[in-house]
């Protein structure tokens, strides 16, 4: 189990990687890579403008009280160039998100990776996935 | 036998003369080769792929204007991808820059314009983060859409991103303007060399070279001339070789070789940077949605 929590942060850490060095808007100054935030909640609403999409999820805690998290994911015109429309997420449907929390500790975050009730992940903050930079 | 000698000696003259023309012409490069691009300074990397597209049929010819020039007309994927295609027409974005392993030694100072490390300052680091202007030659690598609009005098390149900024190139061969103010485009201007259009770009404010850098940014000077050679190499793909000649900062001019990709069912879509920037220098701003 701490084995894959840590090989998820991992994995966040690198898809992170790969838009704090080359996200247009300074992803870096805005997410805290330090904390990683992983939430389970229904798709509230979906803001398909730029320069970033963001998608909000009402998330429930133990007592039944609903926070709303905000995500935000690529450009509009960067995401659909790799098969995340605006139709991709569905208003009510139950999601995982993963990624980092802002850094002016509000209720937003980056939404590098979402997992669907069937397992199917989409990576509406990441770039190509297959091209994470490496360090000579 | 003398003939033979003779006749030798003019075929390795006139090889060596085309291979040097071929050369001096910026079309070094040949197709794209799996490689890594990596910037300088920083020691980061990227793997480049080929487009997965078949080869030209034998029977491809470009398409062509009424007037038999090669005919661009079309929205592409230019070097901001690396062209691996998918389902529904998709490609792949990337941030890229130009490769440290094909430009010029520096002249003596000009690291010091080329390499600007982090400030803390949006204006210095990331000035697309507040909306400012990409800037030519940060556009030829932008990870977005470009329409190319084509007429007989005139090519009009407009990209989505930033601010759907567009280029109006006159491409019937006529000099530069006179006195020029430096802009963030800059003064465009082309003509053909055969099927080749060759792009002449000056009059370009000091600004951002391509993207954003690990430990900070890149940057040309205002005597940058750019020579962009765009030719049709198969059904969807195009040869984009750029030329980078900057005085003030490599000893010698160099070229990289890009590809664009012709995408036939995208549309332009409209980039307004200020119309949703919540999270601009760090500060979120809630949204409606967050409200109860």
């Amino acid at each position: 189990m701490k084995a894959s929590i840590f090989a998820s942060i991992v994995i966040v850490a690198l898809l992170l990687s790969s838009v704090a060095l080359f996200g247009h808007h300074s992803e870096a100054a805005q997410f805290d890579t330090s904390k990683p935030i992983k939430v389970t909640g229904t798709v509230k609403k979906v803001e398909w403008m730029n320069p970033h999409v963001w998608f909000y999820v009402d998330v429930k805690d133990q007592n039944g009280a609903t926070t709303t998290w905000g995500f935000s994911g690529l450009p509009p015109g960067m995401a659909v160039r790799k098969g995340f429309t605006k139709d991709t997420l569905k208003i009510g449907e139950t999601i995982v998100v993963q990624g980092f929390r802002a850094k002016d500790g509000s209720n937003n975050a980056s939404g590098l990776s979402v997992t669907f009730s069937d397992g199917r992940q989409v990576f509406p903050g990441a770039l190509e996935v297959g091209t994470i930079p490496t360090t000579k | 036998m003398r003939k033979n000698v003779v006749a030798s000696f003019i075929t390795i003259g006139v090889v060596s003369f085309v291979l040097a023309l071929y050369c001096a012409t910026g079309f070094a490069q040949g197709p794209t080769q799996p490689h890594q691009a990596c910037s300088p300074h920083q020691g980061r990397c990227l793997d480049i792929k080929p487009p997965n597209l078949p080869p030209a049929p034998a029977n491809w010819k470009a398409p062509r204007t009424h007037d038999g020039k090669p005919d661009f007309t079309g929205v592409y994927a230019g070097a901001g991808f690396n062209h691996q295609l998918g389902p529904n027409d998709t490609d792949t974005p990337i941030i890229r820059g130009f490769d440290a392993g094909v430009m010029s030694p520096t002249v003596p100072g000009g690291d010091a314009i080329l390499f600007r490390p982090t400030t803390g300052k949006l204006e210095i680091d990331d000035p697309i983060g507040l909306c400012l202007p990409y800037g030519f030659t940060s556009q030829i690598f932008s990870p977005y859409a470009q329409q190319w609009v084509q007429a007989p005098n005139y090519l009009v390149i407009r990209h989505e991103f930033i601010n759907n900024f567009s280029r109006i190139i006159p491409i019937d061969g006529r000099p530069h303007q006179k006195d020029i103010e430096p802009t963030w485009g800059g003064d465009s201007v082309g003509h053909w060399e055969g099927d080749t259009l060759v792009i002449e770009t000056i009059g370009l404010k000091q600004w951002w070279l391509d993207n954003p850098h690990p430990n900070g940014s890149l940057w040309h000077s205002d005597a940058l001339k750019v020579t962009e050679r765009v030719k049709w190499v198969g059904p969807k793909l195009v040869s984009y070789d750029v030329t980078m000649d900057d005085p003030k900062i490599w000893t010698k001019p160099w070229t990289e070789h890009f590809d664009m990709v012709l995408h036939p069912t995208w549309n332009l879509l409209e980039y307004v940077c200020n119309e949703n920037d919540r999270c601009s220098q760090g500060n979120c701003k809630e949204s409606d949605a967050q409200k109860k």
